[in-house]
């Protein structure tokens, strides 16, 4: 018999298996690539290094924010060897249980990891990796500790960065950081367990920026997790780049200097410069150091404490407070009218106490007057040609259209909207129009006399101290501003497009003249309510402000621009139950003024005054 | 030798330098695989690569040796020799273990594993007994009689226990059925049993062989991906079980064959093949489906049974480690390749696939020179196979000819399973790479198999017996 033709049964065996091969390879190799992720899982380690965040400077160039190096005590338990507890327990100062206790805490917390694709929580610990044992300690924490490490195998420093403020001040308005929760991981893969985030303030807001930029490193390691070389010798490496400078229009010493002067009281100043809208300073007052929430240690220390305080230190009042603006409004009620042409500066008016109180004064025959002495029953008449200028018979629909018109040159003063600004946390504040006061009343079932409180800047009227300082800026520059921000550059940046756009608002600048002329004679002038900010040199234009807060005690508001001619700050104090605001507003906003403007105090006694008042 | 022929006289030159192609790939690969920083020189004798360069050239001259010796005695003394390796396996299995297997006979780190020369052996035996007068592999006598002789080194061999050159022997089975072994009259014992059959011969019967071979490994083949998925980067969201994939490659397989089959000379030929490729395609359908169907309809422990048996797992806790790591090595070559002594995975140094510079050679390999790579080495080693093959049929004389099944087939296997494992199409046997991977007693036994076929080639013109 001729077997001959069995060869071709091998033959074709071998091709067979050489084709299935071939293809099998070709889709393990190029067209799937879910083996080569396999080993990158298995033998690359990514290792991050994470750069220090971009320092902050105030408007003069001093370092306010900076960062100090802290050390970490890392363990990894499979590199341990007769690990003698008690003499650990000693070295580090710490109790033999207490020991044992962090490292339960560690194999059952920091590893612990919920899958989720299967809903799982398994603790994903392992001996191999390293773990902190000890976070955030100071050089000379850890330098007792370091020399005698050696004497433990498994335990290392690791080197951090955190964050440190020259300035115990400021605190609102830089935020502070905290690490990472494992949402914020996988939303962002920038991090890893245990970096730190911007939790408020200009933290949050420009921290794509600060963080600056990851440094990765490509390892090859082997199965016992040891470092064999860089994968591909460091072709796929990137270096870390530092987080970029950041200048702030903030000036630090007329910050630390308004805190200063409202410790013991409760409210907050906002001063800006008019010509660019730069914030020169925020204080929220009481206030805090911000290095009392630097780590995870002093924030677990602080918080609480700072929390629970009845003062509630850690609520940023300027931004987020809103507050009825009181007579400092009167400004704006006489801004609209004469726009409006429903007044001239020479327009006078009674002092008539039938529809709202007023103090004694004699009666304003003139707008600068009126400001003057703040007249409450001036003001009712004028808002109330404002709102009702006739344009309708029907007295509920004319008030309807007045409002209107009124509410639209409040929203062109910077009013009732979130500016769209560095600043978070902000507030809206509240200007009514007629939507509002429909829903409250009804269509056409209110008029003026229905609304009058807000002719004085009471009722309805809602500002944040924010809102009220950029109205002084507002009228500083005669009809337009900046939007108020924090930032004037980072890195090679300057400000954010959004801040260099000038708003222009709805009142011509040829009737702020007289409007400056009424707030000079606020302070100038005898019988003015804000003499207490009196300066010699400088001319401070001002508008006291008492808001109403039944049934505790006012608020005392003082707005103020100086100087007269070519203004370099606008300032708002507002203290909170503090009376009437010629008393207790009016001085400080005096005394930063010529700290900005000069450097120096003159008035020693008016300040030593001020700093020891404590009013709450 | 004849007087006045040079000893290249009549040597198969496209062999001997695909050999030497082989040898000197799988040279550079423990190179750079095993490669020390400390010690760079290739001939450095402390590290595996330097090792390497002695067993390379210690086979080369071994390879001379039997080019200088007339090719009449491996016939003569095939009996002696086959008995000589059965007496090193039998000492063998009086050795300390190592590894948990007596598989090595020497002092200390020299020695040689007697289950490779035994390849050698039986072979020769095999060669010598089927080319015999008045044999015929249609008796059974006959036929039990080559089984034996296979079957003595493979207990042996099993005793050590060392499961990979078990399986190999094995290969000696294809041999067998190409010089006309039959099983019929086994086959037909059995199915004539049923009542109402009474067959005089099976198809079956006389191809048991490959059709055996066919569905074990259609069977392993289902099994191993059965659990996979495949998913494509550019469909996140499709994921195709792996079952499919077999179906694929079956489908694939059976257009091929029809396309083929249009070379087949005959009317009658290309009928009866177009029914055979009809029957087996079905028969292949039907038998994956239903080890897949029984596969996936077993409770998990006996999965994990099953997949332990195949070598998918190692250990029940170790989740499949040696296979896992391997695929992903090969898998990260991706089309070019990380580049030579770039393999991150399988290097030595990361050890993240064990034993990477001798059973899991083709890991750094594959990792360093992508589907390359890999492609041009299956080539390589299908070109090796079929020159062996043609070679073989080439011979007047039964004894070389069979001589040359056996080197063929014995290749084949080494070459299918080891790649296999490394691809997740065969479990993990461990078994050298020829000629690629370290290790001195298969390069060397590998080295003399191929010399002495080359010499018996060489001898074609006045060897007939």
């Amino acid at each position: 018999m001729n077997f001959d033709t069995r060869k071709y049964v091998i033959i074709s065996f071998i091709v067979v298996v050489g084709f299935i091969y071939t293809s099998r390879l070709f889709y393990m190799q190029v067209i799937d690539d879910s083996w080569a992720l396999r080993a990158q899982q298995i033998a690359e380690k990514r290792k991050e290094i994470s750069p220090p965040r971009g320092p902050v400077y105030d408007r003069h160039g001093k370092k306010i924010v900076s960062n100090r190096t802290y050390y970490n005590l890392m363990m990894v338990e499979a590199d341990m060897k007769d690990f003698d507890t008690l003499a650990f327990a000693k070295l580090i100062g710490w109790t033999k249980e207490k020991v044992k206790a962090r490292f339960r805490e560690i194999v059952k917390g920091e590893g612990k990891y919920k899958n989720r694709h299967t809903g799982k929580t398994t603790s994903n610990y392992q001996k191999v990796r390293p773990y902190p044992f000890i976070k955030e300690m100071t050089l000379d924490e850890i330098a007792n500790i370091a020399a005698h490490l050696e004497e433990f195998p498994g335990f290392y420093e690791e080197v951090t960065s955190m964050r440190s403020y020259t300035y115990a001040n400021g605190a609102n308005i830089f935020g502070y950081l905290s690490e990472v929760y494992r949402e914020e991981i996988e939303a962002d893969h920038f991090y890893k367990a245990g970096d730190n985030m911007g939790r408020a303030g200009i933290e949050r807001f420009y921290e794509k920026d600060l963080r600056g930029q990851k440094g990765i490193r490509y390892i090859v390691t082997s199965a016992l997790n040891n470092d064999v070389e860089s994968y591909m010798e460091g072709k796929y490496d990137t270096i870390a780049k530092q987080g970029p400078n950041m200048n702030l229009g903030i000036d630090i010493e007329l910050q630390a200097y308004g805190e200063k002067l409202l410790k013991g009281k409760r409210g907050c100043v906002v001063a800006i410069e008019p010509a660019t809208g730069e914030i020169l300073a925020l204080i929220s007052a009481p206030s805090f150091d911000p290095n009392l929430l630097v780590g995870k240690r002093n924030i677990s220390r602080n918080y609480p404490s700072l929390a629970r305080d009845p003062q509630k230190p850690l609520y940023p009042r300027p931004l987020a407070a809103q507050y009825p603006p009181g007579s400092i409004f009167k400004l704006l009620q006489s801004l609209i009218a004469l726009q409006e042409g429903v007044i001239t500066p020479e327009s006078g008016f009674p002092c008539n106490k039938s529809m709202v109180g007023c103090h004694d004064h004699p009666s304003a025959g003139n707008l600068p007057d009126a400001i003057k002495f703040s007249c409450n029953p001036y003001y009712y008449a004028v808002t109330k040609r404002i709102i009702q200028q006739g344009k309708d018979r029907n007295n509920f629909i004319d008030a309807e259209i007045g409002l209107n018109i009124w509410a639209k040159y409040m929203k062109s003063f910077g009013l009732g909207y979130k500016y769209d600004t560095d600043i978070t946390g902000l507030t809206t504040g509240s200007i009514p129009d007629s939507k509002y006061y429909d829903k409250w009343y009804g269509h056409h079932r209110w008029a003026f006399s229905t609304i009058r409180s807000i002719s004085i800047g009471q009722g309805e009227i809602q500002l944040t101290p924010l809102q009220m300082a950029n109205v002084g800026a507002m009228i500083a520059n005669k009809g337009w501003f900046y939007t108020p921000h924090f930032v004037k550059s980072i890195g090679k940046n300057g400000p954010l497009e959004q801040f260099k756009k000038r708003h222009v608002t709805m009142v011509d600048p040829k009737h702020f003249d007289v409007i400056h002329e009424g707030m000079r004679r606020v302070v100038y002038v005898d019988g003015g309510t804000g003499r207490q900010a009196r300066l010699k040199d400088i001319t401070v234009c001002g508008k006291t402000g008492t808001v109403q807060n039944k049934p505790k005690k006012d608020h005392a508001v003082f707005l103020a621009f100086a100087p007269m001619h070519n203004p370099k700050i606008s300032i708002v104090v507002f203290i909170e139950n503090a009376g009437f605001g010629g008393t207790w507003a009016a001085p400080i906003a005096g005394l930063m003024i010529e700290k900005y403007l000069k450097g120096t105090v003159t008035d020693t006694v008016k300040e030593k005054r001020m700093l020891d008042a404590v009013l709450y | 030798m004849r007087k006045g022929e040079k000893i290249t006289t009549n040597i198969d030159w496209p062999l001997f330098s695909v050999y030497i192609i082989l040898m000197l790939m799988g040279l550079a690969t423990v190179y750079s695989t095993a490669y020390n920083v400390d010690s760079p020189n290739l001939f450095d004798y402390s590290q595996k690569y330097g090792k390497q360069v002695v067993w390379l050239l210690i086979s080369l001259f071994l390879g001379l040796l039997v080019l200088l010796i007339d090719a009449d005695i491996y016939r003569k003394f095939a009996t002696p020799i086959y008995i000589f390796t059965l007496i090193l396996l039998v000492i063998v299995l009086f050795m300390p273990a190592k590894n948990g297997a007596r598989a090595w006979l020497g002092i200390g780190t020299l020695g040689i594993q007697p289950a490779e020369f035994a390849k050698i052996g039986t072979s020769l035996l095999l060669a010598r007994y089927i080319s015999s007068v008045n044999i015929k592999l249609q008796n059974l006598q006959t036929v039990l009689m080559a089984n034996v002789i296979i079957l003595i080194p493979m207990v042996l061999i099993l005793l050590q226990p060392d499961a990979g050159t078990f399986v190999v022997f094995t290969s000696f089975l294809f041999v067998m059925y190409r010089e006309g072994i039959t099983y019929d009259p086994l086959v037909l014992k059995f199915v004539n049993l049923i009542p109402g059959i009474k067959f005089k011969q099976t198809w079956v019967g006389s191809h048991f062989i490959p059709i055996m071979f066919a569905v074990v490994f259609l069977c392993i083949s289902t099994l191993l991906v059965s659990n996979n998925i495949i998913t494509f980067d550019f469909m996140p969201n499709v994921k195709i079980p792996g079952f499919a994939g077999v179906v694929t490659s079956l489908i694939l397989l059976a257009l091929l064959s029809l396309f083929f089959l249009r070379y087949i000379g005959s009317k009658r030929d290309r009928k009866n093949a177009l029914i055979i490729v009809i029957i087996g395609f079905t028969l292949c359908i039907t038998i994956a489906s239903s080890v897949n169907f029984l596969f996936q309809g077993m409770a998990s422990h006996q999965k994990d049974r099953i997949e332990l048996f195949l070598g998918l797992r190692e250990d029940p806790d170790g989740e499949d480690y040696n296979r896992n790591r391997a695929m992903a090595a090969v898998g990260s070559g991706r089309f070019l390749g990380k580049g030579y002594n770039k393999a991150s995975v399988s290097s030595v140094e990361s050890n993240h696939v064990p034993e990477s510079e001798t059973d899991f050679i083709f890991c750094p390999f594959a990792e360093e020179w992508g589907f390359l790579g890999t492609f041009i080495l299956v080539c390589l080693y299908m070109f090796m196979l079929f020159r062996i093959i043609m070679i073989a049929e080439r011979q007047r004389s039964r004894f070389v000819r069979v001589y040359a099944y056996t080197v063929a087939m014995i290749l084949f296997y080494h070459f299918a399973v080891n790649i296999g494992m490394d691809i997740g199409f065969a479990p993990v046997i461990g078994i050298p790479l020829p000629f690629f991977s370290y290790g001195g007693s298969s390069m060397m036994s590998f080295s003399m198999f191929m010399f002495i076929l080359l010499k018996l080639d060489s001898q074609r013109s006045y060897i007939l017996q």
